[in-house]
């Protein structure tokens, strides 16, 4: 447009303008009525359309079909034409392009004519710009379905949208190797609560399995939960569910159920989402389920991870199998021979086999390449697997999970270590979640928290380790490192730290309440109260020793007069846990301290004898009876089965625990064989409490 | 009264001046079509209003944008009205924003001396394309949020700088309470400033330039 057209437009707009109405009231009113009309029919809509509002959002439903608002449909169409790589251009390039064109319009379009027949190329790119939109926009209504139905039923999807997905979206991508079930339960970062408040145990399993498989939620729904609830089955045994799975409709429990067999119904691949669903990934929780009972809190085990691995999926040798020859005929020797080498074709070995063998065998009839070796295995006995093959019942992704979990758990880093070393080594004096509290060994003083966000920001982990390991001898805190004469090792001290360390991003449950001074001072403490909160940590709570010297041994008593005793609490043992007392206890309290002490061999001199039922079976009832009990062998679930059974009988001699296979596997004194539990040693004062019932009669009461 | 009144406040603020260029200026013959740009301005004026009404009542959390949302549509007296009206509004507003878009190619109105006028309405019909797009968030509900998953995953596609945006849209890798806090804040602060702004702008110089002639055959 030159000069002269922009002076003629002007002119003929103002001429234009002369011959137009006034914008009030004229245009006012045309304005009023079209505004009128369009008000009508927002209010007609709302009233009888309405503004639809559908089900919650649930990030876990990924079987929504979403569906932009109807003016993005044009775009959602577009976008389908171009796909893999080309998305961008659908994307980017040609909405840019469009907004491009269309902002600069007045400076492409130069022509001076205004008459839309005057312009055809506009015109022309405008209609058709017009008609693609609706097009597209149309064919994108024909081309979705309308939403899916939300499925109903997935409960632990349902948990998923109730709980976790308003922060973490429809998925979350886990590292392996974590334990799910404690993030779950205790929160861990910045504004994750601890839900084990909220959640039962179960729930959170099956959540932990849901965001680890959540194709298994799925299955489970489809094939499972006609009959069974979520929580059941996760809590159930994942040897069991693999046999269910596996057996189908010869699973026993599942004889009368009208159900698919399952390796028909689902994919191997199927089957083992549905099993890392019901039995989560969780290395923490496999190792408790499945390994615990016989391996206690963690396994030493040095090798690499693939051996582990190799170890697990093989299972592994154990318990000796008896020699057959001492107890049964030779024709019955035969006979399960027979069966073992075909079970099919000698019937009758199966009454044998249940008889003798299924208790430690299960359902598993072990295979033998010939009669002759069948034969000789069962008369002469010999080491055999008694491990189940784990890499038959579990699925790869838990056998990882189980062996990056009991790695960690044999280098002494698994946090789980932690929170245990802290209850009892840290805990007696600082409170369960380190709240603090009154100073046990300086009377008067108030042990600050050290749960703090404050104490642990403004303690690095050095100086946490440090502390732990030296102790602060002024405060009263004695050494806890093996360096120091404590009794922790620096990993297990590193455990601890890390575990403090767990409080700065997830603090305790327990809000650290302000500690109270004792309401009467530390002087009137009783001896008896001093050793048990000072001295018993090492000494032992009769003086029987454990980290520290026995002070009720008789050596001891006679080597050192009363002033002795109370020179060495005064002052101390250099380099040890023995710090020097004097600093925190009175004379008068180290008085009444050293006449406790001379008091401790005579009340440990006679035991109260202890009680079977009381004191004895409870110890037996958790360390012993989940291997020694109804497998066969020596069978510690009853006064009867104790006495009586095993093939080593009698392993209680009344009277005589140094002659009694039960104390001597306790002691580690055998003269073959391991040292009982395979998971480490029984704590010395339930091994005293054994001893003693035994050297007291053994007595079934 | 009244007149003694509006003669006492002319003297001191010239209301009149302002009345007369804005109501009493001549404007040339015009059709209906003309009618589409007002139409627009009190959609946008009644989706202020109702939108103003909704935030008492609406929480923009995870946890209780539903609820709240809900709340209104049964709870709150009219509150099925205010948020019928926001609702249907959004779509007036596309459908009328883009026939007045389509009236002023057609009578050319963008060219000489409107340009300025067009280059302000293209930035407002992108305004208007951002609240429809951060508000559909808004109501929490399945719709909503697969939506708004797909929308941003797609903001998410250019190489480079496509994780990028996809970060900044959603406030982290997936939809979050950050991202429905962002998109609130950008439909009841960011935007509506925006809009004022670029109304200002353009009605000022729809008034100022004067409303364009229905172009003759000749023109």
């Amino acid at each position: 447009m030159n000069e002269q057209e922009k002076r003629t437009y002007l002119e003929k707009y103002q001429e234009a303008k002369k011959k137009g109405f006034p914008f009030f009231p004229d245009i006012v009113f045309k304005d009023a009525v079209v505004s009128l009309v369009v008000f009508i029919v927002l209010i007609a809509l709302a009233y009888f359309v309405g503004a639809p509002l559908e089900a919650r959002a649930n990030p876990a439903d990924t079987t929504y079909t979403p569906r932009p608002e109807w003016y993005f449909l044009f775009l959602f169409q577009l976008l389908k034409y171009f796909p893999g790589k080309l998305e961008v251009i659908g994307v980017i390039v040609l909405p840019t392009l469009a907004i491009l064109l269309l902002f600069f319009l007045p400076l492409l379009d130069q022509n001076p004519r205004r008459h839309f027949l005057k312009r055809p190329v506009i015109t022309t790119a405008a209609t058709l710009a017009v008609a693609g939109i609706a097009f597209l926009t149309v064919q994108a209504v024909r081309e979705t379905p309308p939403p899916a139905e939300v499925t109903s039923g997935d409960q632990t999807a349902a948990l998923y949208a109730a709980n976790c997905a308003p922060c973490h979206g429809a998925s979350i991508t886990v590292p392996p190797g974590t334990n799910l079930h404690q993030v779950i339960a205790q929160g861990k970062h910045e504004g994750m609560p601890a839900w084990g408040a909220d959640l039962s145990t179960d729930q959170i399993d099956a959540l932990a399995g849901f965001i680890l498989s959540p194709g298994g939620s799925q299955l489970f729904t489809q094939y499972c939960a006609e009959c069974h609830q979520v929580p059941e089955l996760v809590a159930s045994n994942p040897l069991e569910l693999k046999r269910a799975l596996d057996e189908g409709l010869t699973y026993p429990p599942h004889a009368n159920a009208k159900i698919s067999d399952w390796s028909a119904v689902m994919s191997a691949e199927e089957r083992s989402r549905l099993l890392n669903f019901l039995a989560a990934a969780d290395g923490e929780r496999l190792f408790a389920t499945n390994c615990s009972p016989c391996h206690g809190s963690s396994v030493a085990f040095s090798g690499s991870e693939a051996e582990l691995r190799a170890l697990i999926s093989k299972g592994g040798l154990h318990l000796e199998m008896p020699p057959w020859q001492t107890k049964l005929s030779q024709t019955e020797i035969e006979t399960l021979a027979n069966y073992v080498v075909d079970p099919k074709a000698e019937p009758s070995g199966k009454n044998l086999f249940d008889q003798y063998c299924k208790t430690c065998h299960g359902e598993r009839v072990p295979t033998a390449n010939n009669l002759e070796q069948a034969r000789q295995i069962i008369a002469s006995g010999r080491p055999h697997q008694t491990m189940p093959i784990w890499g038959d019942i579990l699925t790869s992704e838990q056998l990882d999970a189980l062996v990056q979990y009991t790695l960690q758990a044999a280098q002494g880093t698994s946090l789980a270590t932690g929170p245990q070393l802290f209850g009892t080594n840290c805990a007696p004096c600082h409170d369960e979640f380190g709240e603090g509290g009154p100073n046990p060994s300086l009377p008067g003083d108030i042990i600050p928290p050290i749960s703090s966000s404050e104490f642990l920001k403004t303690h690095d982990d050095t100086t946490l380790q440090a502390i732990i390991a030296q102790g602060q001898p002024d405060l009263g805190m004695t050494p806890f490192g093996t360096a120091y004469g404590g009794p922790l090792e620096d990993t297990d001290i590193e455990a601890i730290v890390a575990y403090m360390r767990s409080w700065e991003v997830n603090p305790p449950a327990a809000l650290p309440p302000q500690a109270q001074p004792p309401a009467s001072g530390g002087t009137t403490l009783s001896g008896a109260e001093i050793y048990a909160q000072v001295c018993a940590q090492c000494h032992g709570l009769h003086g029987e020793g454990g980290s520290g010297p026995a002070l009720n041994a008789p050596q001891f008593q006679a080597a050192n007069t009363d002033q002795d005793i109370a020179n060495t609490i005064s002052a101390g043992r250099p380099s040890t846990a023995m710090i020097a007392w004097g600093g925190f206890l009175t004379s008068t309290q180290i008085e009444q301290l050293v006449s406790f002490i001379r008091t401790l061999p005579s009340s440990s001199a006679s035991p109260a004898v202890p009680s079977f039922a009381v004191d004895v079976m409870p110890i037996l009832q958790v360390k012993c009876v989940l291997c020694h009990g109804s497998l066969g062998g020596w069978n510690a679930a009853s006064y009867t089965s104790i006495m009586t059974s095993g093939n080593h009988v009698p392993v209680v001699i009344p009277g005589d625990a140094a002659n009694s296979l039960l104390a001597q596997k306790l002691l580690g004194t055998q003269a073959s064989g391991e040292i009982m539990p395979p998971s480490g040693k029984l704590s010395d004062s339930e091994i005293q409490i054994i001893v003693n019932w035994i050297n007291t009669g053994a007595l079934e009461k | 009264m009244v007149a003694k009144f509006a003669n006492w406040l002319d003297e001191r603020v010239s209301w009149r001046q302002v009345w007369d260029a804005i109501f009493l200026r001549k404007v040339p013959k015009v059709n209906w079509f003309y009618t589409l740009g007002s139409a627009t301005l009190f959609v946008a004026v009644n989706q202020a209003v109702t939108g103003i009404l909704l935030t008492l009542y609406y929480v923009p959390t995870p946890d209780h944008a539903y609820d709240s949302v809900q709340y209104i549509t049964t709870q709150v007296p009219a509150g099925w009205l205010i948020r019928g009206l926001h609702h249907w509004g959004v779509s007036a507003m596309v459908v009328l924003v883009v026939l007045h878009m389509l009236r002023v190619i057609f009578y050319g109105a963008y060219k000489y001396p409107r340009e300025v006028t067009w280059f302000s309405g293209i930035i407002l019909l992108l305004v208007v394309i951002g609240f429809g797009f951060t508000g559909y968030l808004l109501p929490w509900d399945q719709k909503a949020y697969w939506a708004t998953t797909v929308g941003t995953r797609i903001a998410g596609t250019p190489p480079l700088i496509g994780d990028y945006l996809l970060r900044i849209l959603r406030g982290g890798e997936d939809l979050s309470a950050v991202t429905l806090a962002r998109f609130f804040g950008t439909h009841v602060w960011v935007l509506p400033a925006t809009l004022m702004l670029l109304l200002g702008i353009h009605l000022y110089l729809v008034i100022r330039i004067g409303i364009s002639a229905v172009p003759k055959k000749e023109d």
